[in-house]
């Protein structure tokens, strides 16, 4: 099948009605599995950034262990990334029009800019304001608002699927 | 509904991820400078804090329609697998975090954090399956 070329809407519909949608929806045990593949790798992913953040804001442990966080999270994002298009995939017309999932797309890109903005301007100081014993406000900022963004992911996520 | 299944999530979310934690460093991985006892110190406010969220919206959860679950056979198993959890971590894994691994053969270690992270994520899929077996 070849996706029509009309309009993002029709491209969604389009995948709903693939081979592997259609598979996916009327196995059992599949959709299953991979929905809570993607909810209870939660802890892995968003956990391990919360907690992150949380020491960058002052409220947990030193960065050495808290940088070995982000190094676990990268496997937790597989997952969610994996199954998270798979959810997608099959429920892509519905997902279109939802006022959530339009949402939580703009949340994630929203937290994809402030990552980059963390890695390029504070993350290369990271020695310095350990030592100094301080983190930058600019930081702090950036740790605030992963942390708030990160929870209104969580909340768009599961109320899209109250709307479906 | 969905904002005490929300809250229920975002504290499973910071409960688990300390837990995973405490059980990965347990289990040899991760930074060796840090005491586990002091890393658990450090952990205890969010994990009793995310542990409180999902009891209490669980709760909440519970008590708008009590029948539907006391009569579904996940919600029976998650309870059952609660309770082992709960068991596990004050009889078990308190006393293996109040000492350093290393006092101790590595094997040792991994089976009981192994263990108890197969404990609360069966918990966790215990949970999700309410929705989808009756």
């Amino acid at each position: 099948m070849v996706p029509p070329a009309t309009s993002l809407f029709d491209w969604c519909q389009w995948l709903q009605n693939t081979r592997l949608a259609t598979t996916i929806n009327e196995s059992i045990w599949l959709f299953p599995l991979i929905e809570g593949s993607h909810i209870l790798a939660l802890p892995i992913s968003v956990g391990m950034i919360v907690m992150f953040d949380l020491r960058l804001l002052g409220f947990a442990t030193g960065s050495k262990v808290t940088n070995e966080f982000l190094r676990w999270s990268r496997f937790g994002f597989a997952v969610m990334l994996i199954t998270g298009v798979f959810l997608f995939i099959t429920q892509a017309g519905k997902a279109y029009g939802n006022p959530f999932f339009r949402t939580k797309l703009l949340f994630l890109l929203v937290l994809a800019i402030n990552a980059a903005v963390y890695q390029l301007i504070f993350y290369p100081k990271t020695a310095q304001w350990d030592l100094a014993g301080k983190t930058p406000a600019g930081a702090r900022f950036c740790a605030g608002l992963s942390l708030i963004i990160w929870i209104g992911v969580i909340v768009c996520g599961r109320t899209m699927a109250y709307e479906f | 509904m969905p904002a005490v299944q929300s809250v229920h999530l975002t504290g499973l979310t910071v409960f688990l991820a300390t837990m995973v934690i405490l059980d990965l460093r347990l289990a040899g991985f991760g930074n060796r400078e840090s005491s586990l006892s002091g890393l658990a110190r450090q952990l205890k406010p969010w994990r009793t804090g995310g542990v409180t969220l999902v009891i209490l919206s669980g709760l909440l959860i519970f008590l708008a329609t009590p029948d539907k679950y006391l009569g579904s056979h996940p919600f029976q198993s998650k309870m059952a697998l609660l309770c082992c959890a709960i068991l596990f971590h004050f009889v078990v894994l308190r006393r293996f975090i109040a000492s350093e691994p290393v006092s101790r053969p590595r094997r040792i270690n991994v089976m009981v954090a192994c263990l108890s992270l197969t404990l609360w994520f069966s918990v966790g899929w215990a949970g999700r399956a309410i929705a989808f077996i009756p």
